[in-house]
């Protein structure tokens, strides 16, 4: 018996291990790509397990402090300082447009069942759409109030789309809150909106920190929207991302890698700072652990 | 703000009454609601209700990026259901639909096996599991654009995974000559590369559900069951998985709504190619946008992705809405999901099969 199950442990580590591997792989690749220069991208023939002669070329063309004339790219730039700050703006903007609208919408569900029953369900609908489907539109539209490629345009559209996460998110953290918090504030005096300010939304704190870190990495993620919606005044990191992949003269690998550690830094710091809510954000609250 | 001032304390009914829209009159709180939900409502407006109206209104024209006059004179070029009837009669819409059928069937399928493995694997404590949660975490946070390029980069196939095949098959076990297997580039791998960097991606989640929902069951029940004598696999199929039923199901219809959007890896790993091979539906319409510039085309297949979408959504909403009502623990708790059966009816039954 007792043999029995140092053996199964030892098989419960083993496998842990092997997985962990693989999913840890691919992470592992793009970081030391980021610190190989160029004769140890792609060789043909071999694999560079491990940076030979590591360096940070990478990170500095990235982040714009060398000049840019590199092997493949003599006239098109790797700077992508632009492309990170229009990234930061874009995300912000649209995480407090959602939050705003949502937090407002999600207290007004929770609490008076406004909009009706159905509200809500219509809200979740728009998430299922595939952003594609509804682009055309939006591009079309955007380009008539001349909004096309600038922050608004993104805020908007960030913002819209969202705020379904907002609502369902913090109609979660409302739902648990005891109704008495809020009605014990207008016994004592407030008005509705004192009840919201001074009791209600004080008592969701942590709820609204992780629903606005979790909408940021939601809105930092995103590439397709800015994809379609930017040209260069308000391109995002990814599309710049994107567009070093196409390049046609070949590939960036190493600044693309370095953009790619710059890129996942906020979300992954971000997102184990709210890992006790990562899930609840990812099922809309279904799932509450 | 409004009448809240003129409703001394004292009226302020009892506790029990307190539910609905009576407590402090109807009214205002009436108006309180609708005054919350404004700013969405206009978001939602500017997102969707105005757009809608533009898209259909376009599919119904030959309208293109190029045409030369503004989209609300796109009337000019009224074709009624024609764009319509096209992508419904058109191989390639078809095409990319069971392209994404396909890719979102596999990738929920594994995540959901390997999730609840890995949640078993990490259900009891060990050292450093804190730590090691942690790794399995992270691809989830990953960019999904970045996702798509460090696959890019795996996938070559003068790239690390065929050396790596090539090292355990060729050098260590002499089984096979070098691999050299076109993951980006034969037609018929590629949609499963595109396939398998979603399961990177997104395992993890199912991960963290099914340890919730591991960590939640009722131990005395386990345990009870274990002393009857019950072995692993009969405890899977008729205490564990029915009690998780309600998450699981939550977890299955998440990812599905998720892995059917799939576009932003696919993109950077195959950009829909090598031909159309990894053409999913969201890359096939934005093709139509980016490389045709078929605006009034693009709008129909949307519109119809986007009914084909609502039937599925509908249905699948109900699961979310139940678990935002209960609380979890209810949920699996009550009879109804463990089909009202106590632990010993359970086995009895499992004895029976």
């Amino acid at each position: 018996m007792e043999g029995h199950s140092t053996l199964k442990a030892f098989g419960r580590v083993t496998a842990i291990v092997l997985i962990g591997i693989l999913f840890l792989f691919p992470l592992y690749w793009m970081i030391t790509m980021s610190f190989k220069p160029q004769s140890e991208w792609n060789p043909i023939g071999k694999t560079i397990w491990w940076p030979q002669n590591p360096t940070l070329d990478n990170y500095k063309q990235v982040l714009g402090l060398t000049n840019q004339n590199t092997q493949f790219f003599q006239a098109s730039s790797t700077d992508a300082t632009q492309p990170i700050i229009h990234s930061f703006i874009a995300a912000g903007g649209g995480t407090i447009l959602a939050l705003v609208a949502g937090v407002l919408a999600a207290y007004g569900i929770a609490r008076f069942r406004a909009g009706g029953k159905m509200l809500p369900f219509q809200i979740l609908q728009l998430r299922m759409f595939p952003p594609v489907a509804i682009i055309i539109p939006l591009l079309i539209m955007l380009a008539y109030i001349h909004l096309f490629d600038t922050f608004w345009g993104l805020w908007l559209v960030y913002g819209a789309v969202t705020f379904a996460f907002v609502v369902w998110l913090m109609r979660s953290f409302f739902q648990e809150l005891p109704r008495e918090i809020g009605e014990a504030a207008i016994v004592d005096g407030c008005s509705q909106w004192g009840a919201f300010f001074k009791a209600v939304l004080p008592n969701v704190k942590g709820g609204l920190a992780a629903t606005a870190l979790f909408v940021f990495i939601l809105n930092w993620s995103d590439f397709v929207i800015a994809l379609v919606l930017t040209t260069d005044k308000t391109t995002t990191a990814p599309v710049f991302l994107n567009s070093l992949q196409s390049a046609a003269a070949g590939q960036e690998y190493g600044p693309q890698a370095a953009l790619g550690l710059i890129l996942i830094l906020p979300p992954a710091i971000l997102g184990l700072a709210i890992q006790r809510y990562l899930v609840r954000g990812l099922t809309f609250g279904a799932i509450k652990r | 703000m409004e009448a809240q001032a003129d409703i001394p304390a004292r009226q302020v009914p009892p506790k029990r009454r307190l539910r609905g829209s009576t407590a402090l009159g109807g009214r205002s709180e009436k108006g309180i609601a609708q005054l919350l939900i404004t700013p969405g409502q206009l978001l939602l407006l500017f997102l969707v209700g105005f757009p809608a109206g533009v898209a259909i209104y376009i599919s119904f024209t030959d309208y293109t990026a190029t045409t030369n006059y503004p989209w609300y004179d796109a009337y000019k070029g009224w074709i009624w259901f024609d764009n319509y009837w096209e992508a419904l009669s058109s191989g390639g819409f078809w095409s990319a639909i069971w392209r994404t059928v396909i890719v979102t069937v596999l990738a929920v399928g594994i995540e959901f096996a390997l999730g609840l493995i890995l949640a078993f694997l990490f259900l009891k404590e060990f050292r450093a599991r804190g730590i090691v949660m942690i790794v399995f975490l992270l691809p989830m946070m990953v960019v999904p654009a970045v996702a798509g390029f460090i696959f890019y980069m795996i996938f070559q196939t003068d790239g690390p995974l065929n050396a790596a095949l090539s090292f355990f098959l060729d050098t260590v076990l002499g089984l096979t000559g070098p691999i050299n297997i076109g993951w980006l580039s034969d037609p018929g791998i590629a949609i499963y590369s595109v396939t398998m960097a979603d399961i990177w991606q997104w395992t993890p989640l199912m991960f963290l559900i099914f340890l919730s929902g591991l960590v939640a069951l009722p131990e005395d029940q386990l345990n009870q069951a274990r002393i009857l004598g019950a072995g692993f696999w009969h405890q899977l199929r008729y205490l564990i998985l029915p009690m998780m039923k309600p998450i699981i199901l939550i977890a299955l219809i998440i990812r599905t709504i998720e892995v059917f959007k799939i576009f932003d890896s696919a993109w950077l790993l195959t950009r829909g190619g090598p031909g159309d091979a990894t053409t999913t539906i969201s890359v096939y319409l934005y093709r139509q946008i980016n490389e045709n510039y078929r605006y009034g085309y693009a709008s129909a297949a949307a519109i119809i992705v986007l009914i084909i979408v609502s039937i599925f959504a509908i249905r699948a909403i109900r699961p979310i809405e139940a678990a935002q009502e209960e609380t979890f623990d209810e949920l699996i708790t009550s009879e109804e999901f463990t089909g009202g059966l106590s632990v010993e009816e359970a086995i009895a039954v499992e004895s029976r099969v």
